[in-house]
């Protein structure tokens, strides 16, 4: 059973990060603060699809095309988060984001292919540890795996909260010695 | 064993491992995670909040003021620096380098951190400019933290774009000259983009190391991943006068897997400038020749090596800078700094009424040089978007470091090679 199963919001190439998932000027406001998530998930490809944040429900997918959410500062991330986003799968996207978007919990697959292999409004599964994404006709997409320290950092729900348990259970590992 | 690329063997020794695939997504172990002073005040909010007590490996750590110069009033970086200077006391890391000393990309190579082999995780992309000695830039931004509490992290494997380099570059022309065609080329169809890019060819040879570190430190602006030059002889003795830990001899095999070739004539390549806002739009000098400047600036990662310090002084020594220009000059470490001085070239500067300032960023982020509004600029920094250095209605040009010095002297965009005669020694 792949660890993830939702709907899809389909998008195509070449979708700005900065300037099309959300506005930039919310990053510009935003500069050494912590995200302000209910305006980020309120701004949420508002000017792509008006009724994203009406209708976006928890654990939905969003599928981009080629050179997906170039120009990513954290707060992209931060609002794909907010909005109960599952997991990201694009034909291409920086390495950048997928760091960025890990470091929040949220799983970015880049997977040349998915585009023209799922249709808007589908539920498929997607599994980032065995590489593998599943239509419901059984037909499959596989990409890398991620690797140990990534799914770590995925469950975990963020880098931030991965750390905080780790650096616990090491002091107090040390309190018994 | 399947056949690797340069990157595919730095990174599957970081992992342990004989063999990576491209594409993978690896642990690794790196063997420095670099860092400068901006974003400390978010490093220590996030090592609160995960309650963080000690630094895992201090040994790797290599923290860098290089944005800020000084302790100067009416910032809140001299508290930055107070701070670190505790911090790595504290935590014992020695290998700390506090303002004045250069920028992280120097730090990492004239100290020997960055040597042929190594992995080392940075805030920046630019960094890939220790391509030149063989070690691997992986940018990692603000996720730099993780290196003070965690020896691993992941990376995904590039692909591999190899870029041949054949010819020489012509006079008046210069490294930066090349890396701006290569953008302009390349930057639109997504050709570079994540790829680690490897240069090689028998016109690498005909670089100085210092032009290998200028076309590797602008080379992000295409959407490269990080980037390699081939390592020759001159590279090696650079290396082994202060390598500061083992060097691993990696180069590609001939059949190992890449994604595309292109190459490139040096003789072909002419001086060049990008107008603003775009990084890929660079045009021949002539094409925007004339067009009066307000500033000029020689400095940051892209050009503040010793040989470009010399290309400045070569078009300045015996022409002063026009009255209504401002040129500042940037060496990018102390020992450039020493060097330019024992050749006489602080003294050029001096001659020709420009101000040199500290090693450091400086004017590439318009920590000093800030523009008003309606004013231009031209120079060697890294950007050319709307506000990098102050007024949002002021320009930046940017161009190599011949061009930029000459364009000071003229007042003017201008050609190096199109300036009259220098003044001849005590002519009035």
């Amino acid at each position: 059973m792949p660890e993830i199963r939702g709907k899809v919001w389909k998008f195509g190439d070449h979708i700005s990060g900065d300037d099309g998932i959300i506005d930039f000027e919310i990053v510009r406001a935003g500069f050494g603060k912590e995200p302000d998530e209910a305006a980020l998930r309120a701004m949420c490809f508002r000017r792509l699809r008006p009724e994203f944040a009406a209708n976006v429900r928890d654990g939905d997918i969003v599928v981009g095309g080629r050179n997906f959410a170039h120009h990513n500062h954290i707060e992209v991330s931060a609002a794909l988060k907010a909005s109960g986003i599952a997991a990201v799968i694009a034909d291409s996207c920086d390495s950048g984001f997928i760091r960025r978007a890990l470091n929040f919990g949220l799983p970015v697959i880049s997977c040349r292919g998915i585009t023209a292999f799922v249709e808007d409004n589908e539920v498929i599964g997607v599994d980032p540890a065995e590489g593998i994404i599943a239509r419901h006709d059984g037909e499959q997409l596989t990409f890398p795996p991620f690797s140990t320290r990534m799914l770590d950092i995925w469950r975990a729900g963020g880098i931030v909260p991965l750390l905080r348990e780790e650096l616990k259970m090491e002091v107090s590992d040390a309190d018994h010695r | 064993m399947p056949a690797q690329t340069t990157v595919q063997k730095i990174i599957a020794r970081a992992a342990g491992r004989p063999h990576v695939d491209v594409g993978a997504y690896v642990d690794v172990r790196p063997d420095y995670v670099c860092f400068q002073e901006l974003y400390w005040p978010i490093h220590k909010a996030n090592l609160a909040r995960i309650g963080a007590t000690r630094v895992v490996a201090p040994d790797r750590i290599v923290m860098v003021i290089d944005h800020t110069t000084a302790r100067a009033m009416g910032s809140i970086h001299h508290e930055t620096h107070h701070d670190l200077e505790r911090f790595t006391r504290e935590h014992g890391i020695r290998n700390f380098f506090k303002a004045g000393t250069g920028l992280r990309h120097l730090v990492l190579t004239e100290n020997g951190f960055a040597r042929p082999g190594t992995l080392i995780f940075s805030d920046e992309g630019n960094i890939a400019s220790i391509g030149a000695v063989g070690a691997l830039n992986i940018p990692i931004s603000t996720e730099v933290f993780v290196g003070l509490v965690r020896d691993t992290n992941w990376v995904q494997v590039p692909e591999t774009v190899r870029i041949r380099l054949d010819g020489q570059l012509p006079r008046g022309s210069t490294a930066r000259d090349l890396i701006q065609r290569i953008l302009a080329d390349m930057t639109r169809s997504g050709a570079l983009l994540q790829a680690c890019v490897e240069f090689h060819g028998p016109g690498t040879g005909g670089l100085t190391l210092d032009d290998r570190q200028t076309v590797l430190a602008s080379l992000f602006h295409s959407g490269a991943y990080t980037g390699l030059m081939e390592m020759d002889d001159r590279a090696w003795t650079y290396v082994r006068e202060r390598a500061a830990g083992p060097v691993f001899d990696d180069r590609s095999d001939p059949d190992a897997e890449i994604r595309s070739e292109f190459a490139y004539d040096l003789s072909g390549i002419e001086p060049m400038v990008t107008p603003p806002p775009e990084m890929d739009a660079a045009v021949p000098v002539s094409e925007v020749a004339g067009r009066r400047i307000d500033q000029a600036t020689i400095g940051s990662c892209a050009n503040n090596r010793l040989d470009d310090m010399r290309a400045a002084a070569w078009v300045l020594r015996g022409r002063r800078v026009a009255p209504h220009v401002a040129l500042y000059v940037t060496p990018g470490s102390r020992s450039i700094y020493a060097e330019a001085a024992k050749e006489g070239l602080l003294t050029v500067f001096a001659e020709a009424g420009a101000t040199v300032l500290a090693p450091g960023c400086t004017t590439c982020w318009g920590y000093q040089g800030v523009l008003s509004a309606g004013e231009r600029l031209i120079s060697t920094q890294q950007f050319n978007y709307h506000g990098r250095n102050g007024s949002r209605e002021a320009e930046v040009y940017l161009a190599g470091p011949a061009v930029v010095a000459a364009s000071a002297v003229a007042g003017e965009i201008c050609n190096p090679l199109s300036l009259d005669a220098p003044v001849s020694e005590g002519a009035a």
